[in-house]
């Protein structure tokens, strides 16, 4: 393996001490002279037209500088991949449809006054005469012929629908000495991150519409911006500063644009800062999903045939349901050799929250199914979960059922492996077995479940993926300062410790001469998003080019010596409409996780005693922030799996606070989280590393279900294993019997 | 977005009770827990805040007379801290180790929660179980209430908006008795009860039961004493039959409702299950004890 100096240690993170002594801004501390404060009303019915809005006593109200509509917005519609979300919902919008809100959470008008309190009050002014309409909450019902139906273009309320048609089916099943089948429900997931949306808008020195916002993308926000207001994009800025954590809830709009409008049309600074309630209530959740799926075997427990249909609630706008789909219909029949495949997934428009990314984009919920199916096979085949997945994983050159291989490689044998020796699986001359594990406290059972998954480094199905990066080398005979300029957003992972790094290593200089000129759109070009595991990847391509050309130009003698490079990423290629053949991604990171539970059986609690989670990174570039994105992402899949309910009812959040909306705490994570890194270099990654920050979170909920499986005897498909419904299932089940 | 409010931070006991007297809408504030959040989701408009923290008159843990007395404005956390609560009131030592977390702790009081009175709050069985009872105080005098007697309902309480809640005590248990108290929440930390059950027996020389107490949270519209099973195991020993009945009957005591948190016929369920368990961690702390 090659030697670096600057990466492949655990260097402390940059924004370490001023995040931990309290001084580092976040958006929701920013302040400026003369600022106004904005509350946003929201729309707090499922599917409704504005008929009339009357603003005139909110305008009237003490303290009210301005009330903004529907009819203020330029070019009233915005939305990542399809503009099907109006900025503000009201009559007398620039587009047709507009006047319709479709889900709780849709905006529908600004007040912006001297306090927050006043804001407030104004907003409580505003009368709106309603025509309810009819609502549909159920994906199933949605497709119904005479649902109500949420946008014109999309008939039957389908918003998207991937499919995969591969080999034979009739000769799959025909094979097939055992088929197993389930059906798996997903719930929504809420990011929950430590920081509701929060920002500043003003107009900056040069007259720039500049927005301070926590975002996962700054270019993305801005075109966005200058799309619903109409302008040039010379004359929006966006600027990221600390951002408290984000998983994918912080790649839609919630507060950009109309901080950019409010601040447009009162040329004043503007601050908002969302309440938890309005947090969660008005940013998308993970899609929940219905898999229905048939897996067949033969004999020696070889993949026959695997038939899956998916349908997700996209929720009342398209956001990215369409990508998260892509991947969810590409993992669905998981990281093994199928020979024949066919695959439906199917995004359906509800009035409930719009489903959007977070972490594991689509993949958590695939992987759910598709590790479930392999559990179940090899309990029907009467192999051990290990064996069966051996006998199955792909390895470099196998053909995924989209007719292409997975890019060079190809790990996912090595961490199942390592994975289930860690776990105490035993590899004897009859293949692998089970570990015993120490007996329960009465009343309880304990077992153990594995679960393996690939997932994505990038954008997909042909999305021109690149990075920008530019670095400048200050100095005179020997470089002295090393300045970076990277607009890829550190949500709270520590990139930009990462990207320092990257650039110390690649110019060769010590960590301590490297500054980074952070997320801004005035000093940076496109860096591209920060998600789909792909920062340290495609940064880390770009700031090693950028170095490479940096330093030619410091040899010809120039100071500063500038380089600038934008790495483009190897080509992808988009599902074929008949087939779904495709060449759907230039890398992966591949992950395997073993869980240890304890059941109560007489209260349905679960514990959760250990998780054993294998990890190829490629090439830990920080092994400490590795550790941390892996640990990290472990806990929100136990929450996931475990805890986290977000009653949604009548298309209304019946969960909109952390006191009833539970994550884990800390008292709650495993009692022991064995990390195991592997660094099986990925060619194409710089220095050797993949992108991991989502792996971990695939394979923890099938592992879990398979563990309490283990202990008790019943498959949960569906989730979260809350006391109620665990302690419901072990009532009605004569099998119900603990593991002596 | 916390409102715009009044407040006043009486020096003494007398100034404090003479406020209350005078104003109907001064309300006290301890830690404020239950009234910061209260206030945030648009509660106590208009109300004028009383800061009653630094009323010596409320501050305390003693053991005299045959009774530990706590003040009302005495902390979770102090409690926890407290050895005296350790060896005297077991169960609320145990309520106060599962009560929210630590920063929450530093700030919760006994008077809060007590006052507060929401059928999840976690000093009541426990309380309930030692036979607690609450001192209340105005200009107009000193009244003593046994807790049972003090909650009426979801937020409600026998105090009246002039009394301050100044102390809550107890008598120290009998030779041969054992309390235990256990919360069942959705997670670990920073959890409000799904159920939550204390249960006290005393027994005499021969191990039969004596008196016994049984009380339960977040399963009826307030904190309940489950009587009848109490008074199935007076007279009886505790054996995996009477254990069992008491068990059931508890479970029937319940009148709980469905929330996000769980439904009515779990917490019936576990109800039974926690106090089976309780009353069975009883038995055998009470006849180690009869061994030592
Ligand atoms: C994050 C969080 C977690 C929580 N977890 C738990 C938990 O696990 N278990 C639990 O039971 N509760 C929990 N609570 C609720 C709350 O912390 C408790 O009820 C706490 O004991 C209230 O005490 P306080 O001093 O903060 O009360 P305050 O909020 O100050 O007051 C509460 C009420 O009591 C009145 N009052 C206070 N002191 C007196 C007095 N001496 N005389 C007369 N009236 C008085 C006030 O006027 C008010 O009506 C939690 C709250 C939060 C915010």
């Amino acid at each position: 393996m090659a030697v670096y100096h600057a990466v492949g240690a655990s260097a402390p993170r940059t924004d370490a001490l001023g995040k931990v002594t309290g001084r580092t801004p976040f958006p929701g501390d920013l302040v400026m002279e003369g600022m106004l404060h904005i509350k946003i009303l929201f729309a707090g019915r499922p599917h409704a037209r504005i008929v009339r809005i009357d603003t005139s006593a909110a305008q009237a109200a003490p303290g009210v500088v301005a009330v903004l509509t529907a009819r203020d917005v330029p070019v009233n519609e915005y939305g990542l991949i399809v503009p099907d979300q109006p900025v503000l919902c009201g009559p007398g919008s620039s587009k047709s449809g507009a006047d319709v809100v479709r889900w709780e959470g849709d905006q529908v008008a600004l007040v912006v006054a001297d306090t927050e309190e006043q804001a407030a009050a104004g907003r409580d002014l505003i009368s709106i005469e309603w025509e309810e309409l009819p609502a549909v909450f159920w994906v199933n019902e949605a497709t119904q012929p005479g649902a109500p139906q949420l946008h014109p273009g999309s008939p039957g309320n389908q918003l998207v629908h991937w499919l995969i048609r591969w080999g034979e089916m009739e000769a799959g099943w025909a094979a097939s000495a055992v088929i197993v089948e389930g059906e798996y429900q997903t719930p929504f997931q809420e990011h929950a991150y430590l920081q509701p949306e929060a920002g500043l808008g003003y107009l900056d020195e040069s007259g720039r519409v500049t927005v301070q916002v926590a975002g996962q993308w700054t270019h993305e926000d801005r075109k966005q911006i200058c799309h619903a207001l109409n302008l040039p994009e010379g004359q929006v800025r966006v600027v990221y500063p600390a951002i408290g954590g984000a998983f994918g809830g912080r790649e839609d709009m919630s507060v950009q644009i109309v901080l950019a409008l409010a601040a447009w049309r009162t040329g004043r600074p503007v601050k908002i800062v969302w309440s938890r309630e309005e947090s969660i209530i008005g940013h998308p959740k993970r899609h929940p999903m219905t898999i229905r799926t048939r897996w067949g075997a033969d004999r020696d427990g070889r993949l026959t045939a695997v038939e899956a249909t998916t349908w997700a609630d996209a929720g009342a706008y398209a956001s990215t349901t369409t990508k998260v789909l892509g991947n969810a219909n590409l993992m669905v029949t998981g990281p093994y050799r199928v020979p024949n495949a066919r695959v439906d997934t199917y995004g359906i428009y509800t009035n409930n929250p719009p489903g959007g990314a977070f972490r594991g984009f689509g993949g958590p919920q695939a992987a759910f199914a598709a590790e479930s199916q392999m559990n179940k096979l090899a309990q029907a085949l009467g192999l051990d979960p290990v064996e069966l997945r051996m006998r199955n994983l792909l390895e470099d050159g196998d053909l995924m059922p989209v007719g292409t291989p997975l890019p060079p490689g190809v790990t996912i044998r090595q961490v199942t492996e390592r994975c289930a020796l860690e776990a105490g699986w035993k590899h004897g001359d009859d293949g692998w077995s089970r570990p015993d594990l120490a007996g329960p406290a009465p009343q309880r059972a304990r077992g153990i479940g594995i679960g393996c998954a690939f997932k994505n480094v990038g954008f997909s199905f042909g999305y021109p993926e690149q990075s920008w990066a530019k670095i400048e080398l200050i100095g005179g005979r020997q470089i002295e300062r090393v300045v970076l300029y990277q607009a890829g957003a550190d949500v709270g992972q520590g990139a930009h410790t990462v990207m320092m790094q990257m650039a110390a290593e690649a110019v060769g200089v010590p960590l301590e001469r490297v500054r980074l000129v952070p997320s801004d759109t005035a000093t940076s070009l496109n860096s591209g998003t920060t998600s789909a595991s792909r920062l340290s990847f495609m940064s880390g391509n770009a700031i090693r080019g950028a170095a490479e050309r940096a330093l030619v130009a410091w040899q010809g003698e120039e100071r500063p010596a500038v380089g600038e490079y934008l790495y483009r990423a190897p080509a992808t290629t988009p599902y074929d409409p008949q087939t779904g053949a495709c060449e759907p991604n230039f890398a992966y990171g591949y992950v395997a996780q073993a869980a240890e539970v304890e059941v109560d059986l007489e209260t349905g609690q679960i514990r959760l005693i250990r998780v054993i989670s294998t990890n190829d990174v490629g090439r830990a570039l920080n092994p400490q922030q590795v550790e941390g994105q892996i640990e990290g992402s472990v806990v929100q899949a136990q929450g996931y799996v475990l805890l986290e309910n977000l009653v949604v009812e009548g298309g209304r959040v019946r969960t909109p606070h952390l006191s009833t909306y539970l994550i884990p705490t800390v008292l709650d994570v495993p009692d022991e989280i064995r990390t195991v890194v592997l660094e099986l270099a990925d060619p194409r990654g710089p220095f050797g590393a993949r992108g991991m920050a989502e792996m971990p979170f695939l394979p923890l909920a099938p592992a879990v279900t398979a563990a309490v499986h283990d202990a008790v005897g019943i498959w949960f498909d569906s989730f979260p294993l809350t006391p109620d419904r665990v302690w419901r299932r072990l009532q009605a089940s004569e099998h119900c019997r603990p593991r002596p | 977005m916390l409102p715009d409010y009044d407040s006043l931070a009486p020096a003494t006991w007398a100034e404090a009770l003479a406020a209350l007297a005078a104003q109907p809408d001064v309300v006290p504030i301890a830690g404020g827990t239950n009234v910061v959040v209260g206030m945030r989701a648009g509660e106590l408009r208009g109300r004028t805040l009383m800061d009653i923290n630094r009323l010596p008159e409320l501050h305390g843990i003693r053991v005299s007379d045959g009774h530990v007395v706590i003040g009302g404005g005495t902390t979770v956390a102090e409690l926890l801290a407290s050895p005296a609560i350790t060896e005297h009131a077991y169960p609320l030592h145990q309520a106060a180790a599962a009560f929210a977390n630590p920063l929450v702790r530093n700030r919760a009081t006994i008077g809060g929660n007590l006052v507060d009175a929401s059928p999840a709050a976690d000093t009541y069985p426990p309380l309930l179980v030692l036979d607690a009872e609450v001192e209340l105080v105005s200009l107009h005098g000193v009244r003593w209430l046994p807790l049972d007697q003090f909650v009426l309902g979801v937020n409600q309480t026998e105090r009246r908006p002039e009394e301050l809640l100044r102390s809550v005590r107890w008598p120290l248990a009998p030779e041969r008795s054992a309390g235990l108290h256990h919360k069942l929440a959705l997670r670990k930390g920073t959890a409000c009860s799904v159920m939550s059950a204390a249960v006290r027996v005393d027994t005499d020389q021969l191990g039969r039961c004596t008196a016994a107490r049984i009380a339960l949270g977040a399963v009826a519209p307030r904190p309940i004493r489950a009587h009848e099973a109490e008074q199935s195991l007076v007279g009886e020993s505790l054996t995996e039959v009477t254990i069992r009945r008491a068990a059931q009957l508890a479970g029937q005591a319940c009148r709980p409702i469905d929330d996000v948190r769980s439904s009515a016929a779990y917490r019936r369920r576990v109800a039974e299950v926690v106090v089976r368990r309780l009353l069975t961690a009883v038995d055998l702390e009470l006849k180690e004890g009869a061994q030592a």
